[in-house]
């Protein structure tokens, strides 16, 4: 829901794509974004197709709902099955599937509908709202999320919630996994568009490792085509060049240091812990857990976890389902084999097609239906 | 979007004819008021929009470089040619 006042006009997007294509490439570039609304913007204007050729742009892990662990959600599943809670998520949390047996519940909106008291949320506000106006029940927020997201939860939880509000935090940081990717010897993209909003939030300087330590460009982009397209400008020039820095091409609203604010009530609500992205194990560094002072509030403290050792493919993806390598950019959406056949907005498989910042999902809503012919995948 | 009220941490907001109710607990460091535009996410303001200064490094970089060039060339300063290679 982020709206700009500053409007962009095409000529000024058309101006940057002239100078994108005036760049000599000596070979071929890939350049990953980092992020659902980038990913939209860029399908949704059909940007990859106004590219140069030589030129290619991959959608990364910039989607929390995708890698937000399995356990996690079958967690909140049964906690709204088995405690008479009032459970609360953000919407899209709603339809991503675990793997369970066949006849079993397999997401929040089943267990919905088998009776759980499960309600679709847009902000933390409506968890306090909701909380207060139910003092007599239980209420558990179930928070995933990048740290635009993390942010708003510590602020919700910094002012001072509800006792009968708890939060189920599945909170995540971005960078450390596009770290990982780096460290793994084979990142599979030459220059990074760094995310918009996370910036605004933590401060464009968390991405300065990516020049500075791995010798790759960067450049934090905006959500207009402007602003994206100066980010890929500034990136792929930089590859031409020989040069490597962090460019920011969202300065409207990406400052230096981000928001101190923001991130200070992250960090007195919350630390940084190792974290498990679902089907890709844990990343060091990658997640928050409340602190010890807010343990009344801790849903992971105050209830036993349900947790079943005999669960098969715990932590993982579906079975047959890409999105593992689908959000570590390692294929595109429409190279996983389900896509469009077993695999759509109406049945969900994994959960890149379920949430509005999975790349599946995304590629689904511009119009890409059908998978890309075998030859094609690597 | 613009806030069009305060009262405390909580805002009132609106973007394209549509109000909200925005909190602005997070941005005690540079307090929001009326006619402010912010930035918001998941219901909380998460930062103020300003103009935009340079919208690529590389715009900055090409201006010093113009203006060398025009050093070198004992040239003065020509604006267009400035903006050439902006």
């Amino acid at each position: 829901m982020a709206t700009t006042t500053i409007t962009t006009t095409a000529t000024s997007t058309r101006q940057w794509l002239d100078r994108l294509r005036a760049l000599k490439l000596p070979r071929r570039f890939k350049v990953m974004n980092v992020c659902g609304g980038h990913e939209r913007s860029i399908a949704m204007t059909g940007l990859r197709k106004a590219l140069p050729p030589g030129i290619e742009l991959v959608p990364g892990p910039g989607c929390p709902v995708c890698i937000c662990p399995e356990e996690s959600i079958y967690q909140a599943i049964q906690l709204a099955l088995s405690e008479k809670i009032i459970l609360v998520a953000f919407g899209d949390m709603l339809r991503v599937p675990v793997n369970v047996r066949k006849n079993e519940i397999r997401s929040l909106d089943q267990a919905r509908a088998a009776g759980g008291e499960i309600v679709p949320i847009a902000s933390p506000l409506e968890a306090v709202r909701i909380a207060r106006d139910n003092p007599q029940r239980r209420v558990v927020f179930f928070a995933a999320g990048f740290e635009t997201t993390t942010a708003p939860v510590a602020a919700m939880l910094a002012e001072g919630v509800p006792a009968n509000l708890s939060v189920l935090l599945a909170a995540r940081r971005t960078w450390p996994a596009v770290a990982m990717l780096l460290e793994s010897g084979m990142p599979g993209f030459d220059a990074l568009i760094g995310p918009g909003h996370v910036a605004t939030v933590m401060g464009p300087e968390e991405w300065a490792f990516v020049p500075q330590q791995h010798g790759l460009p960067a450049a934090i982009g905006g959500f207009t085509g402007e602003s994206l397209v100066a980010a890929l400008y500034s990136v792929v020039r930089q590859l031409v060049e020989g040069r490597r820095f962090l460019d920011n091409c969202y300065p409207e609203v990406v400052r230096p240091g981000g928001n101190p604010a923001a991130r200070r009530q992250i960090e007195t609500t919350m630390e940084i812990v190792d974290a498990n992205w679902r089907g890709i194990g844990t990343i060091p560094a990658s997640g928050y857990a409340l602190r010890p002072e807010l343990a009344a509030h801790d849903a992971g403290k105050l209830y036993p976890s349900y947790d079943d050792d005999m669960r098969k493919r715990a932590g993982e993806m579906p079975p047959g389902c890409d999105c593992a390598r689908v959000v570590l950019g390692r294929i595109y959406p429409d190279q996983c084999k389900l896509y469009g056949r077993a695999c759509t907005p109406r049945n969900p498989v994994g959960p890149c097609m379920v949430s509005d910042e999975g790349a599946c999902r995304i590629w689904w809503s511009s119009g890409v239906r059908t998978p890309r012919e075998l030859a094609d995948v690597e | 979007m613009e806030v069009i009220a305060v009262d405390g941490h909580m805002a009132r907001c609106v973007a394209q004819g549509v109000e909200r109710e925005v909190s602005l607990f997070l941005m005690q460091d540079e307090p929001a008021t009326v006619g402010d535009f912010v930035m918001v996410h998941v219901g909380y303001a998460i930062q103020k929009m300003t103009p935009q200064e340079a919208r690529s490094t590389w715009e900055l970089f090409d201006q010093v470089l113009a203006a060398e060039q025009a050093e070198i060339d004992g040239l003065p300063d020509d604006p267009a040619r400035a903006k050439d290679h902006a």
